[in-house]
């Protein structure tokens, strides 16, 4: 067998793909310059070449057609992987994400299915600015319907991508395009993870980061300055917020007896306080402090570099914040 | 194609009574059990339903709005049952979580209803594109109202089914009529003009006429089979008066059979839509003007089609409400 490899975020998706592709004749591919373009950000490159246009398909710059098409697909056999190029055009796509996809098999009792993964780049830190910036997760999440995938490392993506792709109900994938060139070792064969297990990144007995997506490495920058001072960080990454692995973030905070949960979108109506109230329900006797929120400002993302860095978290931010909750 | 043969034409005029008998009872049961949830009625429409019905095939999809029920009933599927899911029941053909606006049937083809305006005819060319890309020789019905084509995403699907060239029928009811509240508010001096822009081969019918319409059906469905590429059909079609009904009611009576040959009889203030433009008594004076069959044999034909619906209804009358878990069941496979 083949040892493990370094590889970066991008690959081990692409891999994913490949792998899928070949091992189930109905996985295709539906996205803008996806096919022989190779994707904007170079992310399918290479698979134009060997399954050819009838399973990579370029499509119009017409999003809410296209995902319905890839969501009628999926209805009538096939498993489409479609992607949306920045995860802000998403909201091109509601009507059929919302009302459609989420809803038919609920609608059918059971006798329609929708096996679809819908890809979308997202994030901060590129200065994009206010429309190619945001990452609508949380929105995903509040459906009833569909899954969400935030994988915050290569070994994760690639793992939750062919989970993904074998899932029969529609799955979101979230990828931070500032991961893509971060590496790690992927065991051979790039095993599969399954969808709605978190996974603890690093143990500690002081206080749990409950971290998504690229604030897991930030929370790691953190844990290892506050690691210098004696402070004992243990951060868990949900790496699906739907299903969400309630018994391990719960686990970990009874462990520590402190929560902090962060993530890189607006903070309102987000993902931390969905965490921050399941610890509270299910955790409070526990705590000896009350679970602390870090997220993104309620404002646009601004273009300005010297702007951007204002309204999200980093290792800064949550550095302090833990001083705070253990002072 | 070759003139529908006396037992086709029947056959067609059977389904139509079924979805008229249908939707009568839907208003009835509406006005017996006061339940919530509005219903859009197909009647008027079923000339153009029973003939797209009859031009599929096994193995094809269809994918419509909310105004759904003539298509399903059409379609075959079981009546009792689509009664039992419209008063949300436990046998309903859905389960009792789709109601009115999102009856289907997967066994036979009928993938999902929408009641988002546009929200199908995506899923319809997905439907096709998947036919195509498995090599089934299948093709699938996209139906929609003149409405449609004022969203974003109709024309999107119309471009994406003429540049992959996907077998889908475009099945689009024009009941719009100027000074009549149109549903629909096109820049376009046609609605076809914009599905042929793109390269889209298009029909134009009375969808009222139902010899029209089963010989336009069949020809437009024959020839997406044959080219593998799409086909808008427009039927136009009178709007019932019952239409925006918000209290269930029959503003043009209950439908009688022997009016057909005693016109000069019908008054009042929808006598015009009972003369000219109810597709069952067009159908019924063709087919006794044809001599396909006389008055008293489609009289008893209606006779089992009413029979049909009542057992049809006391089967769901006798459905129970569902069981309160499930609910929670469904939302996801796993």
């Amino acid at each position: 067998m083949d040892e493990s490899r370094l590889m970066n975020f991008r690959d081990a998706v692409l891999e994913a793909l490949f792998l899928e592709m070949r091992a189930d004749p109905n996985v295709i591919l539906v996205g803008e310059d996806v096919g022989a373009a190779g994707g904007v950000f170079k992310q399918t490159q290479g698979l134009f070449d060997e399954f050819g246009d009838r399973r990579v398909i370029d499509t119009p710059i017409s999003e809410p057609g296209a995902f319905g098409m890839a969501i009628g697909a999926a209805m009538s056999g096939m498993r489409p992987v479609f992607e949306v190029m920045f995860g802000d055009f998403m909201t091109l796509c509601m009507d059929q994400l919302v009302n459609q996809a989420a809803k038919v098999r609920y609608m059918s009792n059971g006798a329609a299915r929708v096996p679809l993964v819908l890809r979308t780049t997202m994030g901060t830190g590129a200065n994009l600015g206010p429309q190619h910036s945001q990452g609508f997760y949380a929105w995903a999440a509040h459906t009833p319907g569909l899954k969400v995938v935030i994988p915050s490392n290569a070994a994760d993506a690639g793992g939750l991508m062919r989970a993904a792709i074998r899932d029969d109900d529609p799955v979101l994938f979230f990828e931070d395009r500032l991961l893509y060139n971060s590496s790690c070792e992927i065991a051979s064969g790039l095993p599969i993870v399954p969808i709605g297990s978190a996974r603890i990144v690093r143990e500690g007995r002081d206080v749990t980061i409950i971290a998504i997506g690229r604030m897991v490495a930030f929370a790691q920058e953190a844990a290892d300055r506050l690691a210098k001072d004696g402070v004992d960080v243990e951060i868990v990454d949900p790496r699906t917020i739907l299903p969400l692995d309630e018994a391990t973030i719960v686990g970990s905070v009874k462990k520590t007896h402190r929560a902090i949960v962060v993530d890189g979108a607006p903070r309102a109506y987000g993902v931390t306080g969905e965490i921050a109230a399941t610890i509270m329900e299910q955790a409070f006797d526990w705590l000896d402090a009350p679970v602390m929120r870090i997220a993104a400002v309620n404002a646009p993302v601004p273009v300005s570099r010297s702007l951007e860095p204002l309204v999200r978290p980093d290792a800064n931010t949550i550095e302090n914040a833990v001083r705070a909750a253990i002072a | 194609m070759a003139k529908p043969s006396h037992a086709e034409r029947l056959e067609l005029f059977r389904r139509m009574l079924h979805m008229r008998r249908f939707e009568e009872m839907v208003i009835r049961l509406a006005q017996a059990y006061e339940y919530t949830g509005r219903q859009h009625l197909h009647i008027g429409h079923e000339a153009t339903g029973a003939a797209v019905a009859m031009a599929m095939r096994a193995g094809d999809k269809i994918h419509t709005t909310h105004r759904n029920h003539g298509y399903v009933i059409a379609c075959g599927a079981d009546p009792g049952r689509a009664f039992a899911e419209i008063m949300g029941r436990r046998d309903g053909l859905n389960g009792g979580k789709g109601g009115s606006w999102h009856l289907c049937d997967a066994e036979r083809g009928f993938q999902s209803t929408s009641a988002m305006v546009g929200g199908s005819i995506a899923l319809a060319a997905g439907a096709a594109f998947a036919l195509k890309l498995a090599g089934s020789g299948n093709i699938s019905f996209a139906h929609f109202g003149d409405g449609t084509l004022d969203e974003g995403v109709a024309y999107e699907s119309l471009n994406i089914a003429s540049i992959y060239e996907l077998p889908v029928l475009f099945v689009c009811e024009n009941n719009s009529k100027a000074g009549q509240r149109p549903s629909s508010m096109l820049a376009a001096a046609r609605l076809q003009d914009v599905p042929a822009a793109l390269q889209i081969h298009c029909e134009l019918v009375d969808g009222a006429d139902s010899d029209a319409a089963q010989i336009a059906f069949q020809k437009a469905a024959d020839r997406v089979r044959e080219t593998g590429k799409p086909v808008f059909i427009e039927a136009t079609l009178e709007r019932w008066p019952g239409s925006h009904q918000v209290k269930a009611a029959f503003p043009t009576g209950v439908t009688d059979l022997s009016l057909a040959l005693n016109l000069d009889k019908v008054e009042g203030k929808h006598a015009d839509w009972i003369k000219q433009s109810d597709p069952i008594l067009r159908a019924t004076r063709a087919l006794i003007k044809d001599g396909v069959s006389d008055l008293v044999g489609l009289l008893e034909m209606d006779a089992k089609v009413n029979l049909l619906m009542e057992d049809a209804r006391s089967f769901a009358e006798a459905s129970p409400f569902p069981d309160a878990s499930v609910a929670f069941t469904g939302v996801f496979a796993s």
